[in-house]
């Protein structure tokens, strides 16, 4: 892996609502179909990838979050050591893909994780996205791919008022001042 | 502005999704056999009717998957949203 430049490296606090880019995390994109797949996925990462649209599952380590009816998005909770961390890819390549049960592909750098705290992350989201996010915020877990301002996002219902959001890390600048020009009037 | 209900994502504001134009248009079998007016007809002529349509569109910023759906093209009413492959609910 090249070196991992972050988009961001701040943190803001608002009223109501605290944004901070949380890299570097590992994230891997996993495509496939059949019932094989998904067991050993379950096996390797030892989650069931949620096959409800708009969930998620995880344990103390990873997520996994439903993001149409054969791709999911695995990331990790803890920030990590990217230069010597990428047994997970291997591991989940040479059972997956190698064997031809789906596709792994490695995002980490494709995606840029912003975490959003407060009683207020659901005011400043609707303030730029169509969502309607009235039984979203009270479902933990809960996953949806939309627009914020205009940009594509993954939210990720991590906890209440806990937030995780990936945007494309082209994007990511864009919708960081975004985010801290509309923090300011809620 | 209305909501589409994406047979995989559920309800969801129109500005999601992309519309893919008529559906259950049938790919000539030998593309190479027919003379450039009947190859045309195929990729450019469509009915775009006034009323009742079936359509292809596609969650572009959310699962991203292709399905069909019936629409009113008159007053932008759904009568129906189905999968890629079902047959339309509505005749």
């Amino acid at each position: 892996m090249l070196n991992y430049n972050s988009p961001i490296m701040n943190a803001k606090d608002y009223s109501g609502i605290k944004i901070s880019e949380v890299e570097p995390i590992i994230k891997i994109n996993l495509r496939g179909k059949n019932r094989d797949f998904i067991t050993k996925i379950g096996k390797e990462l030892s989650i069931i990838p949620p096959t409800d649209s708009n969930t998620s599952s995880g344990n103390e380590k990873l997520n996994i979050l439903w993001l149409s009816p054969d791709e999911w998005l695995v990331y990790s909770n803890d920030k990590i050591d990217l230069k010597n961390n990428n047994s997970l890819e291997d591991r989940l390549f040479d059972q997956i893909s190698k064997v031809k049960l789906g596709s792994v592909a490695n995002v980490t750098d494709h995606w840029v994780m912003i975490n959003l705290k407060g009683d207020n992350v659901f005011e400043l989201l609707s303030s730029g996205c169509p969502f309607n996010f009235n039984d979203f915020k009270n479902s933990k877990g809960a996953v949806t791919q939309t627009l914020l301002n205009h940009v594509d996002v993954i939210i990720h219902n991590k906890n209440i008022n806990d937030l995780n959001l990936f945007v494309r890390r082209s994007f990511s600048n864009h919708l960081w001042s975004w985010m801290n020009d509309s923090a300011r009037f809620i | 502005m209305f909501l589409i209900n994406c047979p995989y994502c559920g309800e969801r504001d129109q500005s999601e999704f992309s519309a893919g134009g008529e559906a259950h248009i049938i790919r000539p079998k030998q593309p190479t056999e027919l003379s450039d007016d009947q190859w045309a007809e195929f990729l450019f002529m469509r009915k775009n009717i006034k009323g009742v349509q079936l359509e292809r569109w596609n969650h572009a910023h959310g699962c991203r998957k292709w399905f069909n759906m019936v629409r009113d093209t008159s007053n932008d009413k759904i009568h129906a949203v189905y999968k890629m492959g079902e047959k339309p609910p509505i005749k």
